[in-house]
């Protein structure tokens, strides 16, 4: 500890802290215009000077450290006094209309400088959604320029000329909507002044409250604070201190929140009739739902119904979701989203580590020497996660990139592999045929920790990079030097996204992809490890707390783990073998399934071969539909229940790295809508379960869920209150796990090298059908776009694009902008074509956003073998010029 | 770890430099030919109007100049013995003699020598190499400060033209004595004859020890070690906090020793005589050698090696021969952001402290004398327009102190209470001497020619 004194008090501080640190951890507040605590210290703005004893000019408190036995004076009425004269020369320039909420404001106001605003009013740029640009209000401290470089790593903010010509502009030179922004926000949330400013708080008014909450987006799970104003949502900024984000968010996260206030938002329960949709009590759509299931049971017997539970829900709902499909249905007949994700990840991860879910950490990119982002876009699709590989990357990581497209991380890759979709395991298998004879495994961890070497050794030998180098599209050469990388830069960290599972062989890819982790040693250690990308805010957790056909909560096999839970339960778990969400659809077009209860997931839209859904769901003869929005199910339900969103409950969610974290209510439920859980709860009684599902309140459940799930038992609300723990936390005591398998294996202490054979998809391109489409989200929509299609989101991307290669389009004589008709051997729609780079000559990628273009009508019933997720990466299509 | 440069977009950054991009004539702009503009007024009246100004090219002895002079100063040897104008051509002979001794030999010897940096600012070389020499990392540069921006010096550029291997001998002398690996010669772009002599040198020394020359985009401030940095690393040349040091953080990161040219042409010398030799040399805190340079108003503008501890009235009249005509106003020392020393105080020695004590300073060594043909008024808006166009623009006093200053004088805005307001943050809150040496500058002017000040002020 050193020894400073600070205004005539002695204080000791550990070493290493700078002055404002120190001032920051005492509470003495000092002006520091271009100091934010996510940045390097920038010295610019020189407000934070303060006076050492023994030095002849005042220090800059943010770049100096502390040392042992100095002395500061914060306030002498000379540095004072400098402050007001250097304040003065900021405010001169400064109009004199401008943003009060801003910090700096609140620093001229304390030093009685509000009237030395006397600048001339600038342009405005008030071209972005989200983001008013007025540079007349510009201090020149250039925390915009260097958050954007620096944490997100997107380069837009540029800074021209020198001297008092200085100026800052977006990289466009024109408008800042045009320019290279993604929109994260962090330059308007740094912005000390109105230069930069969210635009809600100028139309709605600057927050009255804040809670801290987790974002309801992807799986990645930022923490953010909330404001509210008037019971309506303002604005979102990131938790500073937070786990995940640091104190960063992406467009998604922090702006598009509008679905919460959208005018189509649907809050009275309501019942089909033969006239249409009829609104009704609460009271009378829960007794109708209870009546609808108990028909159901009565006639059909409970493997004729089934529930989803909702990836966007909370642990604390999905737990409840498939106890009442397990104690009220009495059937296992429970599935969610992860159904057509990661249930291969969890699979592989399972079968042969142990343990389905990610091996490492968030925290373990920056220990990374090697990156490898395999089916992954993850700036778009896990955007603070991809911000923090990219600024890795630029640190000096290697980065190999096994992605068919030229994504944005490709481009700054040390290797880019463009698999041809649907060769992943070839591929994988040849990095390991290098791994392997060239001798670059690890020795020492595969005696002591791998079993099957001999065997695996000898299957691997014939998979050498040249015999697939054709069938995945990449060079022989690419190939070895990633497997080297990959191999010998270590640690070397895995993460991959829905570009490795949703295939016919998902699972098999992600264990071939794991037999590279266990050849090389790149398991159980800081920056190593196998991480899937979950898709969704808790589409872990909902599959984790049960709402899966063959486990129970905690991801444990039925068998395994019905005796505690029917102990906790005291009532029975169901004996025979549920169905998956692509088995009660199967089943429901034979007719031997009738009844489901469809939470958060809009099921039409998103399954693959959307005319089979729709024809199944309108077999059934009892649908219930539970969402914020009368999304495309809904359409085809018998009674509709409105669920409030994420921002209007308590609960948990849980993240791709095992965290869970706290969700809290920022504002009442609108309308008449409920949580989750309370409706659960509801039709649970109506249907005579009272006593099974007793709760008050969001903890309650977890408490329960405590009792049945042993290895999150350490996780309490009182202990998520300061920060999010990751599982496995089997007692109070427990600090959580970062890293698993570090000494062992779930399984025991090795785990075996699989033999991974190649067998290619049915879905072949040929003469008629001669692109290959994958399909995807982006950055700025979200799946289905139910959420972000309800947002000004829609300025960034109004609709699905068809992405093709320039040369593809110059063949078939189409250019950008122009309506196509797209046909697969299972559908057709009609879609407007852009051109991209990014996409190679024979290939063609889309989202499955939008209701009006229905992409899953082309997607065709492949799927993975072993979890029966779709085959949405490859689909065989052809281009109709309209 | 793969080394990446982030490389930001080309065109904003070459935004902050003003050397024009083609050969084209360049008149220049810099304090020596400003107080020389009676000359000439029509080349001057040139200078003033061309597009992008230019602030000395090295020929103040020729002032006012232009980029096609050819002509060279005169090179003379005023001290007891020649140190740095010892001519050594390309023989390492220094350089092998280092390395026969340990590195930290060489270090202590550096001390031993009391060598004080030749930049500006004076601080003692060997302590600097010391910190540099301490550092663990395996990766470390040095770098040689070849941008001498401040008008009214050339020095360097007579150095690196005249016995370029003497700068090369000295870095990797340096390179030796610290562990650093390469030597790059951060070089002005004005002075294109120094860099094809100083290109030709490196092709032809046989050392094994890499240089490369990084030439300059036309920027004052890129003569600031950090803000030199930051331009070799082609990011925007803004001017760094320290701490961290170079010494410590330097180029790419890494521990790195800057020091100028004159400073770097010295350590031969040291090496081979012994560092009490050198040291017997000057006087008081100054030891050794120190080149003067004297401007176009001279009897006998020049280049001069001299001793520390001569009075700067020896130098003016005795070496540099008085006023060619009129009388002495004043004479600045060291480059324009800095005191003024008026006639009264000729007598003071020629050293650190010395100068220091009456407000001005050894600067750089540029010495430009002004007669009554500059007002003071003149001379102020000079100054501060050349302060105020060469400002990087990171720190608010000097960002918008400058300009502010700029503006009262042409419109009068300020009061003299406020103009003290302003050099005084500029003083104490400036993030590099650009700033402070404004205000030093502003100060001395307030101090010995206060009456013609006044003028200034509302």
């Amino acid at each position: 500890m050193l020894q400073v004194t600070i205004n005539g008090q002695s204080r000791e501080f550990p070493d290493g802290y700078s002055i404002l640190q120190a001032l920051h951890r005492i509470g003495i507040d000092i002006p520091a215009a271009c100091f934010d605590e996510r940045l390097e210290p920038f010295g610019g703005c020189r407000l934070c000077l303060v006076a050492v004893q023994g030095m002849a000019r005042p220090v800059t408190a943010c770049n100096t450290p502390i040392a042992d036995g100095m002395s500061i004076e914060t306030h002498a009425p000379e540095i004072e006094q400098e402050r007001r004269t250097l304040l003065r020369l900021l405010a001169q320039n400064m109009p004199r209309h401008s943003v009060p909420a801003k910090e700096f404001y609140g620093c001229l106001r304390e030093y009685g400088l509000e009237s030395a605003m006397h600048g001339p009013a600038g342009a405005v740029d008030d071209s972005h959604p989200y983001i008013r640009v007025d540079m007349s209000q510009c201090i020149a401290c250039f925390r915009c320029v260097r958050i954007c470089a620096d944490v997100q790593g997107q380069f837009t903010w540029q800074v021209w000329n020198r001297g008092d010509k200085t100026e800052i502009r977006p990289d466009s030179g024109t408008t800042f909507l045009e320019s290279s922004c993604v929109s994260c926000g962090a330059c308007a949330h740094t912005c000390p002044t109105g230069a930069l400013v969210d635009k809600s708080i100028l139309t709605h008014g600057i927050p009255q409250k804040w809670t801290k909450t987790t974002c309801p987006y992807c799986g990645v799970g930022c923490e953010m604070n909330v404001g509210t104003r008037d019971g309506r949502i303002v604005q979102i900024v990131p938790v500073m201190d937070a786990p995940v984000n640091k104190g960063h968010l992406c467009v998604k996260g922090r702006y598009a929140y509008d679905y919460v206030h959208a005018e189509d938002r649907a809050t009275e329960p309501m019942i089909r009739t033969s006239t249409g949709w009829k609104v009704v009590s609460w009271k009378e759509a829960i007794a109708a739902t209870a009546h609808g299931f108990t028909q159901a049971l009565r006639e059909y017997g409970p493997g004729a119904v089934g529930v989803l539970g909702s990836a966007r829900a909370t642990n604390e709902e999905n737990y409840l979701a498939q106890k009442l499909a397990r104690v009220v249905l009495g059937t296992n007949n429970v599935d969610s989203c992860a159904r057509v994700c990661h249930a291969p990840s969890a699979a592989a991860l399972k079968m042969v580590l142990g343990t389905g879910a990610a091996t490492n950490s968030f925290d373990d990119i920056e220990q990374a020497r090697t990156i490898l982002v395999c089916g992954s876009n993850t700036t778009e699709n896990h955007p603070i996660v991809g911000a923090r590989i990219r600024q890795h990357v630029l640190r000096g990581a290697n980065l190999i990139v096994i992605d068919p497209r030229q994504i944005e991380l490709a481009e700054i890759a040390t290797i880019h592999l463009p698999v041809r979709p649907g060769t992943n395991i070839p591929l994988f298998n040849a990095m390991a045929n290098v791994i392997v004879e060239e001798r670059l495994y690890d020795q020492d961890f595969i005696r002591a920790r791998v079993a099957g070497w001999e065997d695996y050794r000898r299957f691997i030998q014939e998979w050498t990079p040249e015999s697939v180098a054709s069938i995945c599209g990449v060079e022989a050469d690419l190939i070895r030097r990633a497997a080297r990388f990959y191999a010998t830069a270590k640690p070397a960290m895995s993460v991959h996204g829905l570009g490795i599972t949703e295939h016919s062989q998902g699972t098999l890819s992600v264990v071939s992809l794991i037999n590279l982790a266990l050849l090389t040693g790149n398991i159980g250690k800081p920056g190593a490890g196998v991480n899937p990308l979950r898709g969704q805010n808790n589409v872990q957790g909902a599959a984790h707390m049960g709402c899966e056909p063959n486990h129970l909560t905690g991801f444990v096999p039925i068998d395994a783990g019905r005796e505690l839970v029917q102990t906790v339960w005291q009532a029975p778990v169901p004996k025979y073998k549920g169905l998956d969400l692509m088995q009660m659809m199967e089943a429901a077009e034979k007719g031997s399934f009738e009844a489901l209860w469809v939470i958060g997931y809009d099921i039409l839209l998103t399954n693959p071969q959307a005319d089979r859904t729709l024809e199944a769901m309108r077999s059934m003869k009892f649908v219930v539909v539970q969402d914020m929005f009368m999304n495309e199910t809904a359409r085809e339900a018998h009674v509709f229940l409105p669920a409030c969103s994420s921002m209007e409950k308590d609960g948990t969610f849980m993240n791709g790295e095992r965290r869970v974290q706290r969700i809290r209510r920022a504002m009442p439920p609108i309308g008449n809508s409920k949580s989750d859980w309370e409706i659960i709860c509801a039709v649970a009684k109506a249907m005579g379960h009272g006593r099974h599902f007793e709760f008050e309140s969001a903890e309650q459940i977890w408490e329960e869920i405590r009792k049945v799930w042993k290895v999150g038992a350490g996780i309490t609300y009182a202990r998520l209150d300061h920060a999010g723990i990751q599982w496995p936390c089997p007692t109070e005591e427990h600090p959580g796990t970062r890293i698993l398998h570090e000494g062992a294996f779930q399984t025991g202490a090795r785990a075996a090298l699989q033999r991974v054979e190649h067998v290619p998809s049915k879905e072949m391109t040929t003469d008629e059908f001669p692109l290959l489409l994958t399909t995807g989200r982006s950055l700025f929509q979200f799946n289905a776009g139910t959420m972000t299609l309800r947002t000004p989101n829609v300025v960034f991307q109004p609709t699905d694009y068809l992405d093709i290669s320039p040369d593809d389009a110059g063949r078939l004589g189409i250019v950008g902008g122009e309506m196509v008709t797209l046909r697969s051997r299972h559908g057709a729609i009609r879609i407007t074509v852009r051109l991209s780079p990014a996409v190679r000559p024979g290939e063609a990628f889309t989202t499955f956003t939008m209701p009006d273009v229905y992409t899953n009508r082309l997607t065709g019933p492949e799927v993975d073998e072993i979890t029966h997720t779709p085959e949405y990466k490859v689909t065989a299509v052809r281009i109709e010029k309209e | 770890m793969r080394l990446v440069q982030r490389i930001p977009p080309e065109a904003p950054i070459d935004s902050f430099y003003h050397h024009p991009e083609s050969n084209q004539e360049m008149i220049c702009q810099g304090t020596a030919c400003f107080v020389a503009r009676g000359l000439n007024p029509r080349l001057w009246e040139q200078a003033c109007f061309q597009e992008k100004r230019v602030y000395c090219l090295g020929r103040c002895y020729a002032a006012p100049s232009r980029s096609s002079d050819e002509s060279l100063p005169i090179v003379e040897v005023h001290s007891r013995c020649a140190v740095v104008m010892e001519r050594i051509g390309p023989s390492y002979e220094a350089l092998w003699m280092a390395r026969s001794r340990t590195p930290g030999r060489i270090v202590e010897d550096i001390e031993a020598s009391e060598l004080r940096g030749r930049g500006g600012a004076g601080f003692p070389t060997g302590r600097k190499w010391r910190a540099v020499h301490r550092q663990p990392s395996h990766i470390k540069y040095v770098v040689a400060n070849a941008d001498e921006g401040d008008p009214g010096a050339f020095i360097d550029r007579i150095i690196m033209e005249d016995d370029p291997h003497r700068l090369l001998a000295g870095m990797a002398i340096a390179a030796y004595a610290v562990g650093a690996s390469k030597g790059i010669i951060y070089l002005r772009a004005e002075y294109t004859r120094a860099h094809d002599i100083l290109q030709k040198a490196i092709n032809e020394a046989r050392v094994d020890f890499e240089f490369q020359i990084v030439r300059g985009h036309g920027s004052y401030v890129c003569g600031e070690e950090t803000a030199m940095l930051n331009s070799i690393e082609g990011k925007r040349p803004e001017v760094r906090t320290r701490p961290p040091y170079p010494t410590e953080s330097g180029l790419f990161g890494r521990p790195t020793l800057v020091n100028n040219v004159e400073t770097f042409a010295t350590v031969p010398w040291i090496i081979q005589h012994g560092p009490e030799t050198y040291r017997a040399l000057g006087f008081s805190k100054s030891r050794g050698t120190k080149l003067v340079s004297l401007n176009s108003l001279f009897g006998r503008p020049g280049l001069y090696e001299i001793e520390f501890g001569i009075p700067v009235r020896r130098i003016c009249e005795e070496i540099g021969g008085g006023l060619k005509n009129g009388s002495l106003r004043g004479v600045i020392v060291g480059g324009p952001l800095a005191g003024i020393i008026p006639p009264s105080l000729l007598d003071t020695p020629f050293g650190f402290e010395e100068l220091q004590g009456i407000g001005a300073a050894v600067g750089h060594g540029g010495i430009v004398a002004f007669d009554e043909s500059t007002s003071i008024r003149e001379l102020v808006e000079h100054v501060l327009s050349f302060a105020a166009y060469e400002s990087c623009g990171k720190c608010t006093p000097c960002r918008i102190g400058n300009a502010a200053l700029v503006r009262s004088l042409q419109d009068r805005s300020l009061k003299r209470s406020q103009w003290d307001e302003i050099i005084s943050a500029m003083a104490r809150t400036s993030l590099c001497g650009l700033g402070t040496g404004v205000a030093e500058f502003a100060q001395s002017v307030s101090r010995y020619y206060g009456k013609e000040l006044a003028s200034c002020f509302r």
